[in-house]
């Protein structure tokens, strides 16, 4: 394996592990919101932002790419504010990576969350009241420490599936070495380029950080009799 | 003080209809299982939405006629779950205190002795015993002297020797706060040896046990 190989497959790897920590955690940020509201309020439309969160799961990755480059694109209105307050475009870019990650990483953090909080007992909840805690207290001492597993579940397949993304960061994200080349992408140019033993040790290392991950989210499935 | 309900809910095929007046006193309900007495107490915790009038110490817990429901956290009344509510990641103390409620260290210290809770406060809930995490809660119901004290089968789960002291201990609790409390129990022993009024709840509908047993409200 030549020099220049080893650090580009290196660099692909650091970008893609980078890209999951970041939309990992601005997922989790947005998630926790998202799923206690689908998880204890009733309103109406409630069904039909289940269906938009829902729906990476079952959309082609070009499909939501294709969207997202047209919301993104230069000339659209949230490219043009995003030129303005950053002086960068966002399509090509790795913030455009982060954003569709975001997005297409979605119900995989909020699917969990909102399952983890559905579980917890309804005399716990009913405490909270009979002991007038605030809204604040009961998140605080009761949701959020009962709802712990799915948390952590939320955080591993966040992080595996942003890990894995191919399509989406390939139309929004291109595949500009150094910047948005990620592991996936470089793991399919290598194949194209029948740099076989660079494949071979790229699809190794991606199977062992999902294997890891996975590990994680069954044991702690197993642990908290979530999905059993 | 006088306290009152009248109180209307469907539950299943169950309705319950219930009236009734009280005193700062000792209440035990009992009747066959689903005849509605922890559903009446749901009712009273504002758990459950019935229609109809709640008035505690001079207050108004509920008028379906005006609109008014005071939400249960603003009803400042304890209550005791027949399965023994505690958070497994808290310690007992921490059960103990947990939400707005006030009260000083000495009262909780003397509740949590007399409840044989004092030497287990630094003890994670998951770590105790059934009996213990429903001693737990009747003690955490009980500070913060509340309004009214909702019990449901608090003492099921005690060891039958001791029941008869915190049977004490609470009497005695209730007679030096005057704080009315109801308690759901199938217990016949906590009728005849803790209530100042025993109710036989049977299908939906509220009587007092009296020794002929058939005055009805």
């Amino acid at each position: 394996m030549a020099g220049s190989d080893t650090t580009s497959m290196i660099d692909a790897l650091l970008i893609s592990l980078q890209l999951s920590t970041i939309a990992t955690l601005i997922l989790l940020l947005l998630a926790l919101p998202l799923a206690y509201i689908l998880a204890f309020t009733s309103f109406v439309g409630r069904t039909a932002l289940e269906v938009v969160v829902a729906l990476p799961l079952v959309l082609p990755p070009t499909v939501l790419g294709y969207y997202l480059l047209l919301l993104i694109a230069p000339d659209s209105l949230v490219g043009r504010l995003w030129q303005t307050l950053f002086d960068s475009s966002l399509a090509f870019s790795f913030s455009g990576m982060v954003l569709a990650s975001v997005l297409y990483s979605l119900p995989f953090a909020v699917q969990p969350l909102q399952q983890a909080f559905r579980a917890i007992p309804k005399h716990w909840l009913e405490l909270g009241k009979v002991q007038a805690m605030t809204r604040q207290q009961v998140l605080r001492h009761i949701v959020l420490p009962a709802s712990k597993g799915g948390m952590l579940v939320a955080v591993a397949l966040s992080f595996a599936h942003t890990m894995g993304e191919f399509g989406v960061v390939l139309m929004v994200g291109g595949s500009i070495p150094g910047e948005t080349k990620v592991a996936s992408i470089a793991l399919f140019e290598m194949v194209e380029m029948q740099q076989q033993s660079e494949a071979s040790m790229l699809a190794l290392i991606l199977m062992a950080i999902a294997f890891t991950l996975l590990s994680l989210v069954y044991s702690i499935n197993r642990k908290t009799g979530m999905m059993t | 003080m006088k306290h009152d309900f009248h109180l209307s809910y469907d539950i299943g095929a169950l309705h319950l209809d219930v009236q009734a007046a009280f005193n700062d006193e000792i209440i035990v309900i009992s009747g066959e299982n689903g005849a509605g007495k922890s559903t009446l107490l749901r009712c009273l915790a504002g758990l459950e939405s019935a229609t109809g009038t709640i008035h505690i110490n001079q207050r108004c817990w509920l008028d379906s006629s005006t609109g008014l429901n005071v939400a249960t956290e603003q009803r400042g009344m304890g209550f005791v779950w027949p399965a023994a509510v505690a958070l497994p990641w808290l310690t007992v103390e921490q059960n103990i205190l947990l939400g707005a409620k006030h009260d000083d260290d000495k009262n909780v210290h003397t509740l949590c002795e007399n409840f044989a809770l004092h030497h287990l406060l630094g003890r994670r809930a998951s770590m105790l015993s059934t009996g213990e995490a429903q001693r737990l809660a009747l003690v955490r119901a009980m500070v913060g002297k509340p309004n009214l004290l909702l019990l449901d089968e608090p003492f099921s789960a005690q060891a039958p020797h001791v029941r008869r002291r915190f049977r004490a201990q609470l009497k005695t609790w209730q007679t030096q706060h005057n704080i009315p409390i109801i308690m759901v129990s199938h217990d016949a022993e906590d009728a005849t040896s803790l209530a100042q009024q025993h109710w036989q709840m049977c299908e939906g509908q509220l009587k007092v046990k009296n020794n002929d047993d058939t005055n009805a409200f």
